[in-house]
């Protein structure tokens, strides 16, 4: 095999060829790459949508539950002390209770509107640290730590602000009172102090009150239901959790949060398994595309190649000239691919985010995705330039100079 | 002897088999220049295509240079083309995208000889063919009979044992043909270059040494 005349002749062949031909054929190989990093992206975009908004909103990175048979933490000193492992931002201790709340408009005692929903008590400073409820307001204003009548409520349970469940809402505004009856048959009302909205159905079906206020309620102190733990470094869960146990907490159940997203999970999954299925489909399709081009190449070089042989320039040097003109089309193309996703389209979605019902969405270009995107045209290049070429250089002399 | 033909047989299998070639002996001596002649099928190119090592022969024996070339692999048989043999074809059979000058560097490209001497001895052997002012030219923008003298330059930059030439002159005018013919017989004279070459002009025995005539794939005493 000649190397460098393979080179020279796949450079001379690109460079004094057809330029409407390259032109095209590059401009093909671009948007095939373009194709397997932006589907990849604005997949692993949904995805990292779905677990930012599982994280910020409803789980932090760790949660803390009672130990079996347990209803709550009781574990005071163990609960203080989780501040204090490097790395971690914040705790927030939650009591949980499945509650009917009713809001009667006219106070006539007719058209009563209720509904169950599940109370949470919060320490506003704490929760500050953890969850990213109080970014979420769309009417209203947070809880504060003194707030003792004062309800925070989801768009799911007031109603009236676009949410998926609105038949099934209060249909409250702010400075409505409502009336909560707790599961231990305790009733209280409550001022709407604020009603949020986070994109995720779930958590927009929640209400919360302060901590103190759910004390006096329960009849409980320096307790909790569940802890949320939110970490410098997402991904690193493992680790906290080990160090958590070592606080004390040795029978809670401590899990990380990607184990309690149940449908999400799937649906990550299932989006993570659409974009591998189209990033192949597209691989192959780009695949196609460079063994027709080639294809073509070698059929209207068909008798430039019996003559080639004919001079003595063997199979392999022949097969190694398509190749590297195959080659050439996927690494142009790469780096325009590229320098388009990179330079115009991910600063594009970064300004403008798709609004998804999971949150917004904007491309998430990984150094992975590139990788793997890479390496993709330039296997598809490879093999749909080997083909053809090995094709055309097995025919006979003979037959390549006069058919 | 620089050829010796033993018993050559070329036959195109099929419903009713072709016999091209029927038991071809001859011998060639080192620097003649030798014509096979004879009508439209009578073999003459498929007799070239076997001694250029072009075509596989059915059976018998090529002896090139004490060689004998029917014991060849495929690789063997691209290296002795290489180094060893010269074509100049019909119809030019120049790469379109080449320049004169790289088309006739090309077998010392891939001979592996350094830069500074392929161009060297390129544009030295395009001199000799009358082109030292079309070395940058492509062929859409030569002559036919420029093209085929580029073709005869790339045929004899390696230094070939033998030139072949099939019908070098058939798709020429007479004045670039009897250029074509005249640059043969000089190259054979003072190099002594051994050419055989095909053709169907009885106009050009006077420029070879000696005329093999084919008739139905025997050679005509």
């Amino acid at each position: 095999m000649n190397i460098k005349t393979s080179f020279f002749l796949a450079l001379t062949s690109i460079k004094r060829g057809n330029k409407g031909t390259l032109i095209m054929t590059i401009l093909i190989m671009t948007l095939a790459y373009v194709n397997l990093v932006f589907i990849s992206s604005v997949f692993g975009g949904i995805v990292e949508a779905i677990n930012t908004q599982s994280i910020d909103n409803q789980y932090g990175n760790i949660v803390i539950e009672p130990a079996v048979d347990e209803r709550y933490i009781d574990n005071s000193e163990a609960m203080k002390l989780i501040t204090t492992i490097p790395g971690v931002i914040g705790s927030a201790a939650h009591y949980l209770d499945n509650t009917i709340i009713k809001y009667d408009e006219r106070h006539d005692g007719k058209d009563i509107k209720s509904g169950r929903w599940l109370l949470k008590s919060i320490s506003p400073l704490d929760e500050k640290k953890v969850t990213k409820i109080h970014e979420s307001i769309i009417e209203g204003s947070f809880l504060e730590t003194a707030d003792k009548n004062k309800i925070l409520i989801g768009k799911e349970v007031a109603g009236g602000h676009g949410g998926n469940l609105d038949h099934l809402s209060l249909g409250v505004s702010i400075g409505d009172e409502i009336d909560v009856y707790f599961s231990n048959d305790i009733k209280r009302s409550y001022i709407v102090k604020g009603i949020f909205s986070t994109k995720s159905t779930a958590v927009d079906q929640m209400v919360f009150v302060t901590k103190k206020e759910m004390e006096s309620v329960l009849n409980i102190h320096n307790s909790a239901s569940e802890i949320l733990v939110n970490i410098e470094n997402t991904g690193n869960e493992s680790e906290y959790i080990e160090e958590i146990r070592q606080l004390g907490f040795k029978n809670e159940d401590i899990k990380k949060w990607s184990d309690l997203m149940g449908f999400t999970s799937s649906a990550s999954a299932s989006f993570t398994m659409i974009s591998i299925i189209l990033g192949v489909i597209g691989t192959i399709v780009a695949g196609i595309t460079i063994f027709i081009i080639i294809f073509v190449s070698v059929v209207n070089k068909r008798r430039q190649i019996g003559i080639l042989k004919a001079i003595g320039m063997t199979e392999s040097t022949i097969i190694l000239y398509f190749v590297m003109q195959a080659l050439f089309y996927g690494v142009i193309g790469i780096i325009l691919g590229a320098s388009l996703i990179l330079f115009v389209i991910r600063p594009y979605f970064i300004s403008n985010p798709l609004d998804f019902p999971v949150g917004w969405v904007s491309l998430k270009v990984t150094f992975n995705i590139i990788r793997i995107s890479n390496l993709s045209l330039m296997a598809a290049a490879l093999i749909g330039g080997f083909f053809p070429a090995y094709r055309g250089a097995k025919e006979s002399i003979l037959k390549s100079i006069w058919g | 002897m620089i050829i010796e033909v033993k018993d050559l047989k070329k036959t195109y299998e099929g419903k009713v088999p072709t016999y091209a070639l029927k038991n071809i002996n001859f011998e060639v001596k080192k620097g003649e220049f030798i014509a096979l002649m004879g009508r439209s099928g009578s073999g003459k190119s498929t007799l070239l295509h076997q001694l250029g090592l072009l075509d596989i022969p059915t059976s018998g024996e090529v002896i090139m240079d004490g060689t004998n070339l029917m014991l060849f692999t495929e690789k063997q048989k691209s290296e002795f083309r290489l180094k060893k043999l010269g074509y100049v074809f019909q119809s030019y059979a120049l790469l379109p995208e080449l320049t004169a000058l790289e088309s006739v560097y090309l077998p010392l490209m891939l001979l592996g000889v350094a830069k500074k001497d392929y161009i060297k001895k390129a544009s030295e052997m395009l001199r000799k063919v009358g082109l030292g002012d079309r070395l940058h030219h492509l062929p859409k923008e030569m002559s036919g009979g420029e093209q085929q003298r580029v073709a005869i330059a790339r045929a004899l930059v390696n230094n070939p044992l033998i030139l072949f030439a099939d019908e070098p002159t058939a798709n020429l005018d007479s004045e670039s043909s009897m250029v074509i013919l005249k640059l043969f017989r000089e190259l054979n004279k003072k190099i002594g270059q051994t050419i055989i070459m095909v053709t169907h002009e009885p106009d050009d025995k006077k420029y070879v040494d000696r005329v093999i005539w084919l008739k139905d794939g025997v050679i005509k005493d």
